[in-house]
């Protein structure tokens, strides 16, 4: 706990990147919506209860969205509600519109905001036919892909638009003896209109976005991973080959992986209980 | 009176009738068919004044033509007719030419007074050579086979003519014939009626067995009498009423169906006498009295008197019939007005659904909807037809259909066993005063083109205002969400629920069903949308929800678990409270409700649904509580930020510190005795 780099960190800074605060603010706010039916059994022990729920991650089951979306744990945690929840209607085999996971999000929180829960579904039916069945494990990932990093997933948008429209954003860093040819570009890209952006480009760019900015972003070695194995690629693309990565799963560290995604002994446990 | 000149010239008269003409053929040589077709009469003084009485002579007609002989003229075709000088001094005035196997009309000469000729009974095929009888009063031409009538223009004075059993297509020729009394065109092929109007004197008028098939242009016949039409295939009668001296009427045996065809009968005062049998009328049940209701002048049926019994019982049956008519128009108008509300409500409705997507679209549809709302718009806002705001509502009309609350813009209808609301409007019915009866009848409750959200908020209500209610019908009502479907969990019970697909997204879901039960699985219900529920289902429910549940209750903390708990009671208590007179069972009531909450599964209870408005409602009141959390964790931090940096700073200067004191108290100990006498004067300092 005492590690050298916690205490590099001036305060204020520590305190915004591990989101103390928010988890004080909300909890003094929960103790004063309920605090007659918490002082019946005391302030420390509602403290204890709450901060362990935060730690087992089911503090964001029934909340509010703002409050689920406002730091990285719980939009993980909440990752892993849902999957656990819902794992066995996956583990049956339906295939269900994006509305209906949306209504299964919903009784998670009932305030979920339905275009995070398109932009998902875009992102597994790669922008086409929106009332297209989706089956549970495609849902999940492109969700935890889309919910998670939801705001380098916007600039990774507005990149690939300006890549896309010919305009290279990082002019400066990139080598002379390719500048001239991107300026040429949009001429040739109209004739031949290819598919995409051209990965390298693409790469360079999103590690520039990694360093720039400090919320939560993908491991940039795995992000240069995926884009190394294209030569071109869409961003629906590039957002499924992320969704689908492994590693990337791991790291985030909220669902397992593909293939143990239907498995849960703990819980078939409990449910052969009932 | 019949007129002296017609008086038997041999002054054998045969009744002494005061009026009407009563034509009798007595002898028997003639055919019984003629008889029947006249219709012999022979009560006599009792109907003064309504029989017709042609006061013939009793003897006429006996004659067969004797002492006639028949020359062959010089013309080549017609004979010519001689008599003896004898007989015509005896017979003067009548001729009798019967039977004689006469194929055309003789020419008859030096009869010039003949006022009678009988031509019965021959072949002849054409009216001819009599022009020149210009005094012939009777003119009987009965089974020939005439053609056409016509050479009867110079007749003036005929007043009887006597055309049965020929082969005559059409009425013609007979303008001049402004005299004649009685007609008979039995027994001919006549299709129409034409061609009388003028005979303004005639009182007779035979048109049975032709093949009329309808009645009309009767206009004109100022005189008539006796009018006869059986055997036709009259199907409507008409003009009848412009005959103002009809008192018999026979229509037997024609294809007359109901009275409509023949209402101008009602119209005459003057009938007295009528029959239908042998029509299609005759064989309904409504027949007699209704004909007896319309011809209240009427003194004969069916050659039958009318008694004042059979009046009387036709006067009630009508009353009866008007009072069932009335009532079912009632029920039809209700129906109508039903059916326009209904309509009403779903155009508002799909107004407000369609609200979101484009404005201008909107205000364009409310244009053109408006007016015409306007116009379908009743009698402005006509509440019930039943008095039902003082008392409970009248049990007895519980099996009739109830319109109880009949608006333009919601409806509420009791039909037995179910409750219709349709229309946002109808849920503030549930606040009336309902009789037990009514409401304890009522098992299924059907909502239409009411917003799910809304209903949600009154389903307190309606478990107190009607507790049998086990089927819960949505038609249009805007369930979205499977969320939604919690709020029915706190019904007293549901056995059926019926979501329409109409206007409820929710039902393209593939698991909503399983959602349903499993979620409402402590009402053990027994069908969805019509189809039963199997154990499967059941367990497949289970199966794919029951991990919520576990999450939902064994996950959550404490504090949250009675939070949520608390709101959902907290809100029930609110909605109780709020209707209007408090029941003294009320309080009762809470805590059986919150001891059902407890025998519900309490991991479902969790799963709670609040409308949209009510949860940002919530929202926006945390919102201050934020702040000042906020704020107050600010200067908590602030507080700790302060300590910290005094805690580093004491850090950073304690080595040096440390060194100071260490240096400080070595400097005082160094000169043994000097530090003794320091002690020593510090402790005689501290007595």
């Amino acid at each position: 706990m005492l590690s050298p780099e916690r205490l590099a960190l001036p305060d204020y800074d520590y305190l915004a990147q591990r989101h103390v605060l928010t988890y004080m603010e909300d909890a003094v706010c929960q103790l004063l919506e309920n605090k007659e039916d918490i002082s019946q059994y005391g302030i420390a022990r509602f403290f204890t209860e709450y901060f362990n729920s935060v730690c087992q991650g089911t503090h964001i089951l029934f909340r509010e969205f703002s409050f689920i979306q406002a730091t990285p744990h719980n939009r993980a945690s909440f990752l892993r509600a849902f999957w656990r929840c819902f794992r066995t209607v996956g583990k049956n085999g339906d295939l269900l519109t994006m509305k209906e996971y949306h209504c299964l999000l919903q009784l998670l929180c009932p305030d979920f905001p339905l275009e995070l829960t398109q932009k998902a579904a875009r992102i597994v039916l790669m922008d086409d036919a929106m009332d297209c069945l989706m089956s549970f494990s495609d849902f999940l990932f492109a969700f935890q892909i889309q919910f998670y990093y939801s705001e380098f997933l916007e600039s990774v948008a507005a990149i690939y638009q300006d890549l896309l429209s010919g305009k290279n954003p990082n002019t400066v860093i990139v080598p002379t003896s390719s500048s001239g040819q991107h300026r040429q570009r949009p001429a040739v890209g109209e004739a031949s209109l290819p598919e995409g952006v051209e990965a390298s480009l693409f790469s360079q760019c999103l590690e520039n976005l990694c360093d720039r900015h400090k919320y939560s972003c993908p491991p940039p070695a795995l992000v240069k991973e995926v884009l190394s194995n294209v030569q071109r690629l869409t961003f629906y693309g590039f957002l499924m080959a992320l969704s689908k990565h492994h590693g990337i799963n791991q790291a985030l560290g909220a669902l397992p992986d593909r293939g143990d995604l239907m498995h849960d002994p703990a819980m078939d446990e409990e449910l052969e209980r009932l | 009176m019949i007129p002296g000149k017609y008086r038997s010239v041999s002054g054998r008269a045969t009744n002494n009738v005061n009026c009407g003409l009563h034509l009798v053929i007595q002898t028997s040589s003639l055919p019984e068919k003629n008889k029947v077709e006249f219709r012999l009469n022979k009560e006599t003084s009792s109907f003064p004044g309504r029989l017709l009485q042609h006061d013939l002579e009793r003897n006429y007609s006996s004659r067969q033509g004797d002492h006639i002989n028949l020359v062959s003229s010089s013309m080549p075709s017609f004979p010519i007719l001689q008599r003896s000088s004898e007989e015509k001094i005896l017979y003067s005035d009548r001729l009798t030419l019967e039977r004689q196997k006469l194929t055309v009309c003789p020419v008859i000469d030096g009869e010039e007074h003949l006022r009678l000729l009988n031509f019965q009974h021959n072949f002849i095929t054409r009216i001819q050579n009599i022009s020149n009888l210009q005094r012939l009063i009777f003119l009987d031409l009965y089974d020939n086979q005439i053609e056409e009538i016509s050479g009867l223009s110079t007749l003036r004075s005929l007043r009887v003519l006597l055309l049965g059993k020929n082969r005559i297509k059409k009425i013609s020729n007979l303008e001049n014939l402004k005299s004649l009394d009685v007609l008979d065109l039995h027994g001919n092929q006549i299709t129409k009626i034409e061609n009388v109007n003028h005979l303004c004197a005639l009182r007779v008028l035979n048109l049975a067995r032709n093949l009329l098939s309808h009645v009309d242009n009767l206009t004109g016949l100022d005189s008539l009498t006796e009018l006869n039409l059986r055997h036709n295939q009259i199907t409507f009668v008409r003009d009848v009423d412009n005959l103002p001296c009809l008192q018999r009427l026979f229509l037997s045996f024609n294809n007359i169906s109901n009275f409509e065809s023949v209402c101008c009968l009602a119209d005459s005062a003057s009938l007295s006498d009528i029959t239908f049998d042998g029509n299609p009328i005759a064989q309904e049940s409504w027949y007699k009295h209704t004909v007896l209701q319309n011809m209240m002048q009427l003194r004969q049926l069916d050659m039958k008197r009318v008694t004042e019994e059979e009046r009387r019982m036709a006067s009630l049956v009508a009353k009866k019939e008007e009072e069932k008519k009335r009532e079912s128009h009632k029920q039809s108008l209700l129906k109508e007005k039903k059916r326009l509300t209904i309509n009403n409500v779903a155009r508002k409705w799909d107004l407000q659904q369609h609200r979101v997507t484009s404005i201008a679209t909107n205000q364009d549809r409310k244009d053109t909807d408006s007016p015409s709302q306007d116009s379908c718009q009743m009698d402005g806002s006509t509440i019930s037809a039943f008095p039902e705001e003082t008392g409970p509502l009248d049990p007895v009309l519980t099996n009739a259909l109830q319109g109880l609350s009949v608006t333009d813009t919601h409806l509420v209808e009791v039909e037995g066993d179910t409750l219709s609301l349709y229309g946002s409007g109808a849920l503030e019915s549930l606040d009336r005063n309902w009789s037990v009866q009514t409401a304890g009848m009522v098992t299924t409750v059907s909502f239409t083109f009411i917003e799910f959200d809304e209903i949600v908020q009154v389903l307190p209500k309606l478990k107190m205002k009607f507790p049998n209610s086990l089927h819960l019908k949505f038609k249009e009502t805007n369930l979205v969400m499977l969320q939604q479907f919690n709020a029915l969990a706190q019904l007293r019970r549901i056995d059926q629920l019926t979501i329409d697909p109409q206007g409820n997204p929710v039902v393209n879901f593939t698991l909503w069903k399983y959602y349903v039960l499993f979620r409402l699985s402590h009402f053990s219900m027994q069908k969805i949308n019509g189809t039963e529920v199997t154990q499967n289902d059941m367990i497949m429910a289970e199966r794919l929800f029951g991990i919520l549940a576990h999450v939902a209750s064994s996950e959550l903390p404490q504090y949250r678990v009675i939070s949520i708990l608390g709101d959902a009671r907290k809100k029930q208590f609110r909605y109780l409270q709020e209707t209007k007179g408090k029941k003294p069972g009320i309080v009762n009531e809470e805590n059986n409700d919150s001891k059902r909450l407890v025998g519900e599964n309490t991991n479902r209870a969790m799963l709670n649904y609040t409308t949209r408005d009510f949860y940002n409602e919530k929202l926006e009141e945390i919102k201050e509580k934020k702040k000042f959390c906020q704020m107050y964790i600010e200067d908590l931090v602030k507080e700790a930020t302060e300590i910290n940096k005094k805690n580093e700073a004491l850090q950073k200067l304690w080595p040096q510190m440390f060194i100071e004191l260490v240096r400080d108290a070595v400097i005082e100990i160094r000169s043994k005795n000097s530090y003794m006498k320091l002690c020593l004067q510090q402790i005689t300092d501290q007595k």
